[in-house]
């Protein structure tokens, strides 16, 4: 016989797996919480927002204008910083097909520390935003050469490429 | 700058040509998609007014997503409790710069708006019993102060930021709000003193868009960019002070800055007080754990101002780490790999990531991190923004403001943690309350000038006043002669204020800087997605706000919350609160500095003048709850 409380656990983590990937190990926390309280996902689940769209007119060289301003100006200090990094290595060679995966990376989710958790590798990625962007992504975000990112990048490095 | 502008009038008419200007019209704009900017906005929809919201972000992502405290209210649900405790503690965390009118209104309304959000479909993280979650935090107190601490901070997990904006967001939408996403404000519309509109550039074709309307709600957030260490988002750039300080209002308590003891060093990024919880230690150049001479007792767990304020004390005395000796060392190596793991595995990877350091071989660079803006555009309760003149508030029509951008002032000289989600709720609702009370919708139409494509923008017919300095930015983006940028803020960002004797020299180094802004040029002259355009409109923003800042700041002498200065460490109010006021004289307005500052700045010449206003003192009701006499802040 179960108890009421256990038996409302089991509904609601088996409720939370079928909307959400499985996750494994530690959820990592920006934040020293204790203990963190159970989230229910509710909103993301009953008010859906609008689904992100391709642009698919929008010429190359446009959109890595967009998405470089799309880079730059994020919710939080710790994905502007990495972002902005992030495009000024990689995002005037990327290929249209790449351009396409950035553009949905850092517009489809809703949740910007979710692209933070995805990058750092605290949680696993989801399937719909693997592939060789987010691979890129993680190899950067490790900073295997131990540079100190101490802010996003100024723009002069566009109008050096420019001349 | 003057003859840039005298310049600028000549080719403006060929601007307004080649720059496709559309008009719209609505009942009410919203700037900002935040917190605050999402509530009101959705209020205002709910109301029946056709809502525009102008936001340079879309709006999930705006900084409010980085919260992950939560939302105080006292809901009473882990123990017993009542909000005048919870006003009290406001009161006091303010240091008695709080207006105890606007306190008292967003404590009463707090269980309410907690309640109403969980109606909207906020999921808050429940108890057993299913009642909403309440965690501690600092700064909350039972029964006056003297009744333990208090549980009233509610939240969604660790995502109670994100999971407001995405229920408002999703809410709002249902009502037919119109959103103007990865548009940026440039200015507010101004006529005879009252506020018509907002104008904005629309970054996806470069087109300007007027946003005509008799109600303005400014929700664009703080300004922590201004810093060269912030924990804010680089969105933070001041956009809606630095439009109201164009329009020639003024801007209130801007010096009054909060502070962050452990962000990184030159990234910001915060480092939270658990990592000094689990037993970490803050070290100078000398390996001494110093915070044992500050606070014997407390040491590295100290309250936030002190700790901040002794860290910034051994930089100055000379024991700072690093090549330029200007921060200190948060160290955890000695801590068992093990228990970093587990209990702090977000600061391993964000060391790693931003300061290029292993925690379990060295420390981590930190510095005392701006964190929050409690200055803004002054408002009353109601949230509607005012002016100051002949000793009386007096009501800007049309304009109004909430949040962060706003001053209400709830924050007072010091915020207190998991209060500010909640100045957003509240006041953003309470924005949409007042203009519904005054405007009904569509009630008598606005005459409006008829204004053609080929007139200046600012021409002496319409009612549509574009500053010098929008012009000048086009100016700069048509006709550039040379292509050089000024090193986006560096120097801006490099934070002199409130040291003794810096003070006046900071003043004098902001004023060289304010006139060097006048050689900012952009490189990328196309109109579509010019991010270096917007960068260098928010530089402008953030150069508005940094010369109040700073002026504002010499000017206050005295400490009081977070505004420290070391030559003269006490608070200076009307009366000496450490003894009985009963015999004492009382001293004038002038003597004593109990009083917001209101600044104004000349954009042209970057002089700014500063006036003040009284605190208010009492609450709504006095006998609902009476208001709190000033005291000595201990804790």
């Amino acid at each position: 016989m179960l108890s009421s409380v256990v038996a409302k656990r089991l509904v609601a983590g088996m409720c939370q797996a079928a909307w959400r990937p499985a996750v494994t190990g530690l959820v990592s926390c920006r934040a020293y919480r204790g203990d963190s309280p159970e989230d229910t996902r509710g909103d993301l689940i009953e008010i859906p927002l609008p689904p992100w769209e391709e642009r698919p007119g929008e010429p190359a060289d446009i959109k890595k204008k967009r998405l470089l301003y799309e880079s730059r100006k994020r919710g939080m200090l710790e994905n502007c910083i990495l972002l902005s990094l992030f495009a000024k290595q990689y995002l005037n060679t990327m290929s249209e097909k790449q351009l396409l995966q950035y553009d949905r990376l850092i517009n489809e989710p809703s949740n910007d520390w979710d692209i933070y958790y995805w990058a750092t590798e605290a949680q696993p990625t989801p399937d719909i935003y693997q592939g060789e962007v987010m691979e890129m992504l993680k190899e950067f975000t490790k900073n295997h050469n131990h540079e100190q990112r101490l802010d996003a990048p100024s723009l002069e490095y566009l109008e050096k490429e420019i001349q | 700058m003057a003859s840039v502008c005298a310049a600028s009038r000549l080719l403006s008419k060929r601007i307004s040509t080649q720059y496709p200007v559309v008009d719209h019209e609505f009942d009410a704009v919203v700037v900002g998609a935040g917190g605050a900017g999402l509530r009101a906005a959705f209020g205002l929809s709910e109301a029946g007014f056709n809502t525009a919201c102008v936001t340079k972000l879309f709006p999930t992502r705006s900084h409010t997503v980085a919260a992950q405290g939560g939302i105080n209210a006292a809901l009473g649900n882990m123990e017993g409790d009542d909000w005048r405790w919870h006003f009290y503690d406001t009161v006091k965390g303010s240091d008695w710069l709080g207006d105890q009118d606007a306190i008292h209104y967003m404590t009463e309304q707090a269980p309410a708006a907690v309640v109403e959000l969980e109606n909207f479909g906020m999921p808050f993280s429940r108890t057993e019993d299913g009642k909403i979650y309440q965690r501690a935090f600092g700064g909350q107190s039972l029964k006056f102060g003297k009744g333990g601490q208090a549980h009233r901070c509610c939240c969604v997990a660790d995502r109670t930021g994100h999971s407001l904006l995405h229920t408002l967001y999703g809410r709002s939408l249902r009502y037919d709000t119109s959103y103007f996403v990865e548009y940026f404000a440039l200015d507010l519309l101004m006529e005879n003193g009252e506020c018509k509109g907002v104008i904005a550039l629309c970054m996806e074709d470069g087109s300007i868009h007027r946003f005509r309307s008799q109600n303005t709600v400014i929700a664009t957030g703080g300004y922590g960019r201004t810093y060269f260490s912030c924990t804010s988002a680089h969105t933070s750039t001041g956009d809606g002070n630095a439009m109201v300080t164009r329009a020639g209002l003024p801007c209130q308590d801007l010096e009054f800055v909060q502070f962050h003891p452990t962000g990184i060093y030159g990234a910001g990024c915060l480092i939270t007080e658990g990592c000094r919880g689990e037993g970490g230690i803050l070290i100078n150049s000398e390996g001494e754990r110093f915070m044992e001479r500050y606070a014997p007792n407390a040491k590295d767990l100290a309250s936030r101002d002190v700790v901040s304020r002794s860290m910034t004390i051994e930089i100055r005395e000379g024991r700072g780490v690093g090549p330029e000796k200007d921060h200190v060392y948060l160290q955890l190596h000695h801590l068992p790999p093990q228990q970093l793991a587990t209990r702090l595995p977000g600061i391993s990877e964000t060391a790693m990531i931003f300061a290029g350091v292993d925690v379990t071989k060295e420390p981590i660079p930190v510095l005392p991190t701006v964190h929050y803006n409690m200055g803004g555009i002054p408002t009353n309760y109601k949230g509607q923004v005012i002016t100051h003149t002949n000793g009386n508030d007096k009501v800007v029509p049309g304009l109004y403001a909430c949040g962060e951008a706003a001053c209400a002032s709830v924050h007072g000289a010091n915020r207190l943690g998991a209060n500010s989600l909640l100045d957003l709720v509240v006041f953003g609702r309470a924005c949409a309350l007042t203009i519904a009370e005054e405007h009904k919708p569509d009630k008598g139409k606005i005459r409006w000038h008829r204004l053609r494509r080929d007139r200046t923008p600012s021409g002496s017919s319409g009612p549509v006043h574009i500053t010098c300095l929008l012009h000048c930015s086009l100016w700069c983006l048509c006709c550039l002669p040379r292509r050089e940028t000024v090193p986006p803020d560096a120097q801006c960002r490099r934070r002199v204020c409130g040291q003794p004797g810096q003070a006046e020299e900071g003043c004098d180094k902001m004023d060289d800087i304010y006139q060097s802004l006048d050689d900012i040029k952009t490189f990328d002259r196309g109109i579509v997605w010019n991010t270096d355009l917007v960068e260098s409109l928010e530089l402008q923003n953030l150069m508005l706000n940094a010369v109040q800042t700073i002026y504002s700041a010499e000017q206050r002498k005295e400490s009081r919350g977070a505004h420290a200065r070391e030559d003269f460490k006490d608070r200076v109010d009307e009366y000496d609160f450490s003894k009985p006021t009963q015999g004492q004289e009382k001293k004038p307005f002038e003597q004593h500095w109990r009083k917001h500052t209101m600044s104004y700045v000349d954009p042209k010449t970057g002089k700014v003048s500063l006036e003040y206003r009284p605190v208010i003192d009492h609450s709504l009701d006095e006998q609902d709850c009476a208001h709190i006499p000033p005291a000595i802040r201990s804790y």
